[in-house]
């Protein structure tokens, strides 16, 4: 028994996530994965945070038995994802980034045949179907072609097929890209009552705040492959604990930097692509004391707004980069 | 083992699901051989020497195990197409990121692609005999003879996914097996009896496996009184079975290429 081991002998239960010093290295020496370390706790939601390229859909990769790590470990349940890798998959459902349907099967085959391939015996799989297409509001489309459904539609269909087979924990790659409002909605809906009714384990990646905001337990914020924040969304803002002013506009930064931080109310300077964040405690009463620091100084304004803190204010700090929020509201 | 057994099933179901489902694919594969039994069969009749002295029957007999052959390699073709097509639709990581033996992906496919040939060898057969062909042998001889034409359809099947595993573009898969299409038909013995090919094409028809799956099918089942076989029937079947291993060897390399972690 290693150490590793005995730790979780004593405390008891092991995480349904555990990932430990991941590091994932592609031919042509492209690091994605820089010893990423974090575990999500059984029964709670986790969200992989980042822009495109952070890393997200190679840990998820590593985390479903797709590809291998080249160094560190991850684990599901207490089993190793290489050593342990046929009892990892019988536990686990999965959704593909992209839109991965056999168009040519109906909404029910797709079900049916998935459940099949996990050796679930011909009456679980109609019984199991019947009652998932119901719970993702597919009953009536069930006997039609996924060719002739909408996205929205495909993307539920893909939920269903990942639950099919009664997973302990689900992985989703980008589970609403390319949807519609309404269509990110309705899979939020569904993926918030699977966590409430049936005390599942859910890890998600996302680049869009909205969606880990509103769905997840916990956020962890990564970047060129390395988690560079984590915790939960209201901590994270918390933490932040003011308004943000975002200076857009151009020239060197450095002087102004330098001039904000030594003022009493300003309490963070963060430098982004485009200009600075700077973190007080009221925006609306030292707006523009903010801004009146900027002339003379070598960074010409173009842009001023304010916001209240979120999760985009978060991410920002943290990686340097502002994110687009997404479309829905 | 039985793990092994049911992924393969449930693979192969799946697919002939889908083949069954789609009409299109089903005649368009179909229609071809037919095409080639009613259209260049009734043609060719009364310019190949054969049969002069019989009826019409003899030359569609004579050219029959070749259209099966032709239509094996259609279902083959087809059989690659589905393996590419779940490739690229990404079909293929639903299979990896679940808990099947890695050899049923493989094994599915195959089971599939050779059902699919053997479906259409089998309507072919049909066609022709409703042409005209007159077959003979007995039960013993139709079974070593269906053997044959399974054994081939396994060697082109094993090509077809091969092939289909080099490419992600349909077009490129289908320009490289159109490649093959041509010669295995005409640079064989299939169309014309061996004795009337240039010596350059007769080596070639020599080199190819259809000509023995052909000559072996003549013998058992389509064996005219008075003609004569151009390998001896122990030769054609090794000749069949070597295909049918060699090409099962090349597609088990390129699905385990695609298939293992990296």
């Amino acid at each position: 028994m290693t150490m590793a081991d005995d730790r979780r002998a004593v405390s008891g239960v092991p995480k349904a996530v555990e990932v430990s010093e991941l590091t994932k290295v592609y031919t042509g020496n492209v690091r994605a994965l820089d010893r990423l370390t974090l575990s999500v706790d059984t029964g709670t939601i986790y969200a992989l945070l980042g822009p495109n390229g952070a890393g997200k859909t190679t840990t998820i990769s590593i985390l479903t038995t797709l590809i291998s790590p080249t160094d560190g470990s991850a684990r599901i349940n207490g089993m190793d994802v290489v050593r342990d890798e046929k009892k990892v998959r019988c536990d686990i459902g999965v959704t593909f980034q992209e839109m991965i349907l056999d168009d040519a099967l109906t909404g029910r085959q797709v079900l049916t045949y998935h459940g099949r391939l996990y050796r679930m015996s011909r009456g679980d799989c109609t019984s199991r179907a019947k009652q998932l297409l119901e719970l993702i509001d597919l009953g009536d489309a069930a006997d039609r072609k996924c060719k002739t459904y909408s996205g929205g539609m495909k993307r539920r269909l893909e939920l269903a097929r990942a639950l099919m087979t009664v997973p302990k924990v689900l992985f989703l790659d980008e589970p609403t890209l390319g949807l519609d409002p309404s269509g990110r909605a309705q899979i939020w809906k569904y993926i918030r009552s699977l966590v409430k009714d049936t005390g599942l384990t859910i890890f998600l990646t996302t680049h869009y705040l909205d969606e880990a905001h509103r769905l997840a337990d916990r956020v962890g914020i990564l970047d060129q492959g390395r988690l560079v924040a984590e915790g939960a969304p209201d901590q994270l803002i918390d933490e932040l604990g003011v308004d943000t002013i975002v200076l857009r506009g151009s020239g060197s930064t450095d002087d102004l930097r330098e001039k904000l931080q030594s003022l009493q109310f300003v309490e963070t300077v963060s430098v982004v692509d485009d200009g600075l964040l700077i973190g007080v405690e009221s925006s609306s009463r030292h707006l523009a004391d903010v801004v009146s620091q900027a002339s003379g100084s070598a960074f010409s304004i173009e842009d001023v707004s304010v916001s209240k803190p979120d999760l985009g204010a978060v991410f920002a700090k943290y990686t340097g980069h502002r994110l687009q929020n997404g479309d829905a509201s | 083992m039985t793990a092994t057994i049911n992924a393969t099933l449930t693979i192969w179901n799946k697919h002939m699901r889908k083949f069954l489902m789609n009409g299109e694919e089903l005649f368009g594969t179909m229609i071809q051989p037919v095409l080639w039994v009613a259209l260049f069969g009734l043609g060719m009749k009364g310019v190949v020497g054969l049969g002069e002295s019989s009826d019409s029957g003899n030359y569609i007999g004579f050219m029959l195990p070749g259209i099966v052959a032709l239509s094996a390699m259609g279902g083959a073709i087809g059989g690659g197409m589905t393996w590419l097509d779940e490739r690229v639709r990404g079909i293929l990581k639903e299979y990896l990121v679940s808990p099947i033996p890695r050899a049923s992906i493989l094994l599915g496919n195959a089971c599939s692609t050779v059902s699919k040939a053997a479906v259409q060898a089998i309507v072919i057969f049909l066609v022709g005999m409703l042409i005209g062909a007159r077959p003979g042998g007995g039960m013993l001889d139709w079974l070593l003879a269906a053997a044959l034409m399974i054994a081939y359809a396994l060697g082109f099947t094993g090509l077809a996914l091969s092939v289909a595993s080099q490419t992600d573009d349909l077009m490129a898969y289908h320009a490289m097996i159109m490649l093959l299409n041509l010669p295995v038909l005409f640079l064989s013995n299939a169309l014309y009896p061996l004795e009337s090919l240039p010596g350059w094409m007769r080596i070639g028809a020599m080199a190819n496996p259809t000509s023995y799956l052909v000559d072996g099918m003549r013998q058992l089942v389509l064996s005219e009184p008075g003609s004569s076989a151009d390998f001896p029937l122990w030769l054609c079947v090794v000749i069949v079975l070597v295909f049918a291993c060699a090409g099962l060897g090349l597609a088990a390399r390129a699905i385990s290429n695609k298939t293992t972690r990296r």
